[in-house]
């Protein structure tokens, strides 16, 4: 008997159906993934199962027994639990308090820490999870984050697991670690759901695999009965274009952007440690690392949005270290940010006011001291058909648009007049397969007309797929700037993304 | 069906708040018909009724109008009843001062007086906020206390009239005064200067770069400095324009109202305004209607005092239920709203 078995499920967001009669079955004891592009409708088919959304139509059987939640609560005295892409922790708690949050424990509201410690100790244990119950949340990695959040569903007795795109933060290595625990979990009979769109993933991990596609199940199989063709085949409905980097020669004589010895101190700690950089025209450079190793503040620094403690920034030969933020951009600077809804763009503000956000002290624009609006509202409109992004209006708000669409919208703003530098840190970050492939190949497109571009991506492929060079980040530092050249070692990119420098010597040798 | 469905939350809201106002009415023993029947009277029952609602909406559309524009760009202004005061002490300074100066002059002036006044009242927590990041709601709520002592200890010493035992100025030169538009009312220049106000803010929020930083900034700070909006300049000058329209609004009530400078010249006006901004949406010509609406709904509620024996503070009451409705609009509503 299937321990989870959804049946015919429907729900449509604002007349659009993310989940049209997906059916969905869990064996005890197996590590089953959802896969899909995004938007294809997993997370919204696991929230449903979670108590978050509520289903339009269909029925849920938890053990054979119809089950209807309408919070996570219910979901969890069920003993499912979610961990959710976007950790639910509270920073200025412990890794105990948070364990234990919300629970009514022994004693309470006067429990006894230490033996709850232990408890949880001996859970973590259990499985291979190591992690110290007195750290504090806001200074662990986002690995050791991950792994509070699955102690906190096994504390809480859970017998089936959902994890939503668990590995988008992990180095190599780190994965192939949480793939361990995963085992190890499945051997004592747990039950995974793992939501991802890398397939490789998915064959090294998985006992079998359902396919969404547009809202629809596609299809479910044992994953040693399928191939990684088939399931890319299957997740895009189409075969994936592969995508060419041609070499660009630059004769433009210019300099690109460059970094010398560039440092940031915030709050006594050391965020930037003398990095130094050049990206010449023409040149793509692909920053490799784990999340949180100064990605954020270097982008930030070379755009004046923090200001450095030493160092100079220079574009095409000009300085430009204490210029502020509008300055350089008018030098020409075209800024992806990783965070579109809080950097990049104004959710509450429609499409024609958010590609004023970079042009509204534009002359151009401007008319007798009031903006043009008529010239926006063709700019704008120029945007959406170069771009083709879907929206049912130029006025409607970037909140109802959907997330590859907002991007192509900070695409067009940023790469509008031929800028000479973009800095695109996770361009990509949640956009499904083809948008994607737009983005990589406008950046593709943007570098052969000259433009020197910093990528700065969480994913090793795209920094792969895309770079010239790539730099590793670890803590601040370069932990080395190599050419992108078949003969790449990529273990050694691993463990120089973990900070690990003498294993990465000894691989190198 | 959107629409349809938004209609209906708002016909769902008037017809609560009609049923909580007959309740009201009942418990306190009057007939409702009679009731309703003097409140619209009491709007629209007379030339001068009608002349009242709009002496009233004045300073509610001048102070909401500038709630509104500090709302825009994330300034929380609960301090316009300060400012209103800080713009009737500058009036009533400048008025005696420069006694002698013609209407053509003086009138202006008191009006940039009167701006500059209440604009500073509410810079100095803007500048808090900007630089400090200490909450604007608390020091423009301390601010008002500050400004309401300040007239009070004014109108004993420095601008007491000599000729009165009463905490009162003398009255303003003629040449400070503003006209009463129509002679039997009490109908004065003002309504005048808060509709200019109104387009001019409307021109400036919506349609030149200044506004749209301001409007960003308001909605997405973060955002705006990433694009290289200063957050700090635009949060100092919503907050400067926030003060000054409510400065203004006390220069149009001792001006055109009072001729005089004395405690108590706002009945919470700086209040309500926040009301007026919540209920127009933060928007101009939102601002005007429910300014107008609220001043009605009060000299409404004054006819039916006088006729029907209902005390007006049910007005007050009626005021609440409204923003408490439209507050939890879309969640009493939302079977109906599913697509808000």
């Amino acid at each position: 008997m299937a321990l989870l078995s959804m049946k015919n499920i429907s729900k449509s967001f604002f007349g659009k159906m993310a989940n049209s009669q997906v059916c969905f079955d869990l064996e005890p004891g197996e590590i089953h993934a959802l896969l899909g592009e995004n938007g294809a409708g997993k997370t919204t088919l696991m929230n449903i199962l979670y108590g978050i959304y509520s289903r339009d139509s269909g029925d849920i059987f938890w053990k054979g027994q119809k089950v209807s939640f309408t919070s996570p609560r219910d979901a969890i005295a069920f003993q499912i639990g979610m961990v959710h892409q976007h950790f639910m922790l509270v920073p200025t708690l412990t890794v105990s308090q948070n364990i234990t949050l919300g629970l009514k424990e022994k004693g309470y509201p006067f429990t006894d820490r230490k033996a709850l410690n232990a408890t949880i100790t001996e859970v973590a244990q259990k499985y291979g999870l190591q992690i110290d119950v007195n750290a504090y949340i806001s200074n662990l990695s986002v690995g050791e984050q991950q792994r509070v959040e699955i102690i906190k569903l096994l504390y809480r007795d859970a017998e089936l697991l959902i994890l939503d795109e668990p590995t988008a933060m992990l180095t190599p290595q780190e994965t192939e670690y949480f793939f361990e625990v995963l085992r190890k979990l499945r051997a004592d009979g747990h039950s995974v759901i793992i939501i991802t769109h890398r397939i490789p993933e998915i064959m090294s991990i998985s006992d079998r695999v359902t396919v969404l596609r547009d809202g629809y199940n596609v299809v479910t199989a044992k994953t040693s009965d399928i191939s990684e063709q088939e399931l890319s085949r299957y997740m895009i409905g189409r075969q994936l274009q592969i995508i060419q980097r041609e070499a660009v020669v630059s004769d433009t004589g210019s300099e690109g952007i460059s970094l010398e010895e560039v440092s940031l101190k915030e709050k006594g700690r050391e965020r930037l440690n003398s990095l130094s950089l050049q990206i010449a025209p023409g040149e793509i450079v692909g920053v490799a690392g784990v999340d949180g190793n100064g990605q954020k503040e270097l982008v930030e620094v070379i755009l004046g949005i923090r200001k450095q403690s030493s160092g100079k920034i220079r574009m095409d030969g000009v300085d430009m270290s204490s210029m502020s933020v509008l300055e350089r951009k008018k030098l020409g600077i075209g800024y992806i940010s990783d965070d579109r809804h809080q950097d990049g763009l104004v959710m509450d503000m429609s499409l024609t006011d958010n590609i004023l956000l970079k042009t509204h002290t534009d002359r151009r624009f401007i008319k007798h001291g009031l903006i043009n609006t008529r010239l926006v509202r063709a700019e704008t409109q120029k945007a959406v058909e170069d771009y083709a992004i879907k929206t049912p209006g130029l006025n409607t708000p970037l909140r109802y648009l959907s997330g590859g669409n907002q991007q192509k919208l900070i695409l067009a703003r940023e790469m509008a007049g031929n800028p000479k530098a973009i800095i695109a840190h996770q361009p990509t970050r949640g956009l499904d397969i083809g948008a994607t492939e737009f983005v990589q190949q406008q950046l593709l497109q943007h570098r052969s007309n000259g433009c020197s571009i910093l990528l700065i991506s969480a994913d090793l492929e795209e920094v792969l797929l895309l770079s010239d060079r790539i730099a590793v980040l670890y803590k601040g530092c370069f932990m080395g700037i190599f050419p992108n050249t078949p003969e790449l070692n990529l273990s050694q990119i691993g463990l120089l993304m973990a900070g690990k420098t003498s294993e990465a010597r000894k691989e190198s040798l | 069906m959107k629409q349809f469905g938004k209609l209906l939350s708002y016909l769902g809201i008037a017809f609560l708040t009609l049923s909580i106002s007959i309740l009201l009415i009942l418990l306190v023993g009057s007939s409702v018909t009679q009731a309703f029947s003097s409140f619209l009277s009491g709007i629209f029952g007379s030339f001068y009724s009608v002349s009242e609602v709009m002496v009233k909406a004045t300073p509610l559309i001048l102070t909401g109008l500038g709630v509104a524009v500090g709302s825009r760009s994330g300034f929380i202004n609960i301090g316009a009843e300060g400012q209103l005061y800080m713009g009737a002490i500058a009036v009533t300074f400048i008025a005696f001062w420069l006694n002698d100066l013609p209407a053509m002059v003086m009138i202006p002036l008191v009006i940039l007086g009167g701006f500059v006044f209440g604009g500073i009242w509410s810079v100095i927590p803007g500048f808090l906020k900007a630089r400090f990041g200490i909450s604007e709601v608390i020091t423009t709520l301390m601010f008002n206390y500050i400004a309401l002592s300040i007239v009070g200890i004014l109108v004993r010493t420095l601008l007491k009239d000599p000729a009165s035992s009463l905490p009162m100025s003398a009255f303003l030169p003629d040449g400070a005064t503003l006209p009463t538009l129509i002679s039997t009312t009490r109908l004065h220049a003002g309504i005048l200067v808060a509709l200019i106000s109104v387009v001019l803010v409307w021109l400036l929020v919506w349609k030149t770069p200044t506004g749209y930083e301001m409007r960003a900034v308001g909605l997405n700070p973060r955002a705006s400095k990433c694009a290289g909006i200063s957050v700090y300049k635009n949060i100092i000058l919503s907050s400067l324009i926030s003060g000054g329209l409510a400065g203004i609004a006390g220069v149009c009530e001792v001006s055109g109202l009072h001729h005089k400078l004395l405690e108590g010249i706002s009945p919470g006006y700086g209040y309500i305004a926040i009301i007026v901004a919540l209920l127009g949406k933060n928007h101009p010509v939102g601002v005007v209607i429910s300014a107008l609406g609220i001043a009605a709904l009060q000299v409404g509620s004054l006819g039916m005092q006088r006729m029907a024996g209902v005390p007006t503070s049910i007005s007050s009451i009626i005021m609440g239920v409204v923003v408490l409705l439209i507050l939890a609009r879309k969640s009493l509503f939302r079977r109906l709203l599913t697509d808000e």
